[in-house]
């Protein structure tokens, strides 16, 4: 056992003597913990909605720059009648010059000449045309100007009418006021921070687990491999390996979100509570992360190991480790296009299977209904299915060490656990 | 210590590599371990070291199953490596404790060694920043640091300047002289003869030759004598001896300087000398040097490794002169 820790050992400080792996572990946690007070120092009321006092002082910047920004000119021709004045899109459109034109014809010119950013050919009441030169990815002038169509229709309808708009919305469209009281979990507070954890847990997985199979291909290329494992058994080289890899991931990870989290909850009410979706997670949601993400960790990084000491040069790694990756990919989309449906058939099986558990299980336990049962047997599950992958992985390693030249096909390596060598 | 390798074998699928190889290395003594490439030296160290598992046989220590995580092994494999990127010290520390040296002794230890294979000004730098030299001095202070009881060397000296290779003959020698068993793989007969009382020679997976390095020169050597003419024509010496000598001896070979001889059976060396003497000045050849024939290792070597290789080729030649016989039968 003591030969395993002092793997552990050398391994670790393959990643705590790695200057880039230090430096962007220390700043990424300063950074984010500073941004954390960021509403205490810059003002940032727009954003938070709450007024607090900024050592830079002055108005919100970017409110300021919108009004104080250059105007656009549009241009329309109104056929419909019911653009009698333009003050209604003067309100919806701040920053924007209405110009009339006389037809449809000279609105296209106006807009392709560029005398005009865009053009609206309203024809009737239910009708219009929107030039534009290049649409934009999210272009809502349509659906603004739609609404004061929209609106402009109404009020042309009333009059005709002889209604009193005032009483008409007062009646008509006073909106309902309800209290919702949630007894239990509210999926869409607890929606954001899931979606990023199993992001996090998704991309840890496969940074480092490339890294573990890297530096069992890397023995192999160098040869420095026949001297190690004819001075240690082979298990305690991978398991040294993997664990080194986990308490990096721990490390780093811990301590870039825990710097967020703890600067965040400092901070909450200067942000005015506006990054609770993402940032205040539940104390009972890290726990299942940690136990899940570490879990799920192991499982793969095991996998990972084992691949790279299927091949003999880190360049060859990418051929045997698809079919590692197919499966983390999968385990990814199934359980981000399932995440609005946390107690739907596919999460709860995905959060049964050694390979999926580490992120749909922390989905339920975070958004769904599941009990403790299912809890513990799914987490026995999964950390017996790491002892199995080890013991696998420790095998695979051990035979795939000294063959060296092409890649050794999984099932081939599979199919030569059982023979001796 | 003794170390026996009974009767191992070992087949990669249906390809029988070793097929019972023996042999014994003890405290104090060198083993050389000789054979062309493929032969099954590699093979049977790997075995020695547990990499791989023997189909048959077995390894003692002592008298008791040899278990090479359990004593203290210094292995220099033939495939060299160490981390690149990793500091010299660094790596040793690693190494010794991967034995289970524990943390000082195995820094005092990786220095120590160090120093004796004068590369401990690099103790502190990237391993991929020295010298190939220097890195193979280092590779071999790796092999040393755990004190070990038994140090297998698998061709020690590749990549080596006479400077290096000299500091490494002492240190090969200084662990003879402490008690320490080393068995020794090379290519390098030289070598193999300065260091080893014992050697192995091992072809296509068998012994075939074992024992006392100079018992075998002197059985070698057994009636055989090197003369060498004054003026180097060899040829034509070999050519006179060959025709004026034809029942006292047999030309057997030639090497730089002299032609081998054989003694018929019953022929003296004085018979032989006093006939060469009265003869030599009618066919006009002066005889500058006359002496026993003290055979290299490399000489040894080609000859019994050749032998063999003569006899498989003959053994094929038959068996398919028989497989074509029986082929013309069946037609």
């Amino acid at each position: 056992m003591r030969r395993l820790f002092t793997v552990i050992d050398f391994e670790l400080k393959n990643y705590t003597q790695n200057k880039s792996f230090m430096i962007t572990t220390i700043l990424m946690a300063v950074v984010l913990f500073a941004a954390s007070f960021l509403p205490r120092v810059v003002n940032l009321s727009s954003m938070t909605g709450v007024e607090t006092e900024s050592l830079f002082g002055g108005e919100d910047d970017g409110e300021e720059t919108e009004d104080a920004g250059e105007s656009s000119i549009f241009c329309y021709c109104d056929e419909s009648g019911l653009i009698v004045s333009e003050e209604m899109f003067a309100e919806a459109f701040p920053n924007v010059i209405f110009v009339k034109k006389d037809d449809k014809k000279a609105v296209s010119e106006a807009v392709e000449t560029g005398e005009a950013e865009a053009g609206f050919y309203v024809k009737d009441a239910f009708h219009y045309v929107y030039f534009v030169e290049n649409s934009e990815m999210y272009d809502d002038t349509q659906m603004v100007f739609e609404t004061v169509l929209t609106g402009l229709r109404k009020q042309a309808y009333l009059a005709e009418h002889g209604l009193d708009e005032a009483e008409f919305m007062e009646n008509y469209e006073a909106p309902c006021e309800g209290e919702l009281i949630v007894l239990g979990k509210d999926a869409s507070e607890n929606f954001w921070y899931c979606y990023a954890l199993v992001i996090v847990i998704f991309m840890l997985i496969i940074m480092y687990g490339v890294m573990i199979a890297t530096a069992v291909t890397n023995e192999k290329s160098n040869r420095s491999i026949e001297v190690l494992v004819t001075s240690v058994d082979a298990k305690y080289l991978l398991f040294g390996k993997v664990f080194a890899g986990a308490l990096a991931v721990v490390v780093q990870t811990g301590s870039i979100l825990a710097a967020v989290l703890i600067g965040y909850h400092i901070n909450r009410e200067a942000w005015g509570n506006k990054l609770d979706a993402v940032l205040h997670i539940p104390s009972e949601v890290l726990v299942t992360f940690a136990v899940f993400g570490i879990g799920g960790f192991l499982f793969y990084a095991f996998a990972y190991g084992a691949v790279g000491a299927l091949v003999s040069k880190t360049e060859d790694i990418n051929k045997v480790a698809g079919t590692v990756q197919m499966v983390i990919m999968a385990v990814y989309f199934i359980v981000l296009f399932t995440l609005n449906k946390p107690d739907g058939i596919v999460m709860k099986v995905c959060s049964f299977l050694p390979v999926s558990s580490y992120s749909a299980m922390f989905v339920r336990i975070a958004m769904g209904k599941v009990s403790m049962p299912e809890i513990l047997i799914s987490a026995v599950i999964l950390y017996a299915s790491i002892f199995f992958m080890g013991w696998l992985a420790a095998k695979i390693y051990r035979m795939g060490t000294l063959r060296y030249g092409n890649p050794i096909k999984i099932t081939n390596a599979l199919k030569s656990i059982g023979q001796k060598d | 210590m003794k170390l026996e390798v009974r009767n191992i074998r070992k087949s990669f699928g249906d390809k029988e590599i070793l097929k019972g190889i023996s042999f014994e290395a003890e405290s104090g003594k060198a083993l050389g371990l000789l054979g062309r490439n493929g032969a099954g030296k590699t093979t049977t160290i790997r075995i020695l070291m547990d990499v791989f598992h023997a189909s048959g046989g077995e390894v003692l220590l002592d008298g008791e199953k040899f278990d090479p995580r359990k004593v203290m092994i210094g292995y220099l494999p033939e495939e060299r490596g160490l981390y690149p990127k990793k500091k010299v010290l660094d790596q040793m520390v690693y190494l010794a404790r991967l034995r289970g040296v524990d943390k000082k002794k195995a820094s005092e230890n990786s220095m120590k060694w160090l120093r004796r294979l004068q590369v401990d000004e690099y103790a502190y730098k990237e391993l991929e920043t020295l010298s190939k030299g220097n890195q193979q001095k280092v590779q071999l202070a790796s092999t040393l640091v755990c004190d070990p009881e038994i140090v297998i060397l698998d061709e020690p000296f590749s990549g080596l300047d006479p400077v290096n290779s000299q500091i490494l003959k002492d240190v090969v020698n200084e662990l003879i002289e402490v008690g320490k068993i080393v068995i020794f793989s090379s290519h390098q007969m030289s070598y193999v003869e300065e260091f080893c009382r014992d050697i192995v020679i091992i072809n296509h997976g068998e012994v075939i030759l074992a024992g006392n390095l100079l018992e075998i020169k002197r059985e070698y050597g057994k009636n055989q004598l090197v003369v060498s003419p004054v003026d180097g024509d060899l040829d034509r010496l070999a050519g006179w001896l060959a025709a004026d000598f034809g029942k006292e001896v047999a030309v057997t070979g030639t090497n730089r300087t002299d032609v081998i001889i054989k003694l018929a059976e019953g022929v003296t060396r004085m018979q032989f000398f006093k006939a060469l003497s009265d003869r030599a000045a009618d066919a006009g050849i002066e005889i500058e040097h006359f002496e026993t024939y003290k055979p290299s290792l490399n000489d040894i070597f080609v000859e019994r490794v050749g032998e063999e290789e003569a006899e498989a080729v003959q053994e094929t030649a038959q068996e398919q002169g028989n497989a074509q016989a029986g082929g013309g039968k069946h037609a």
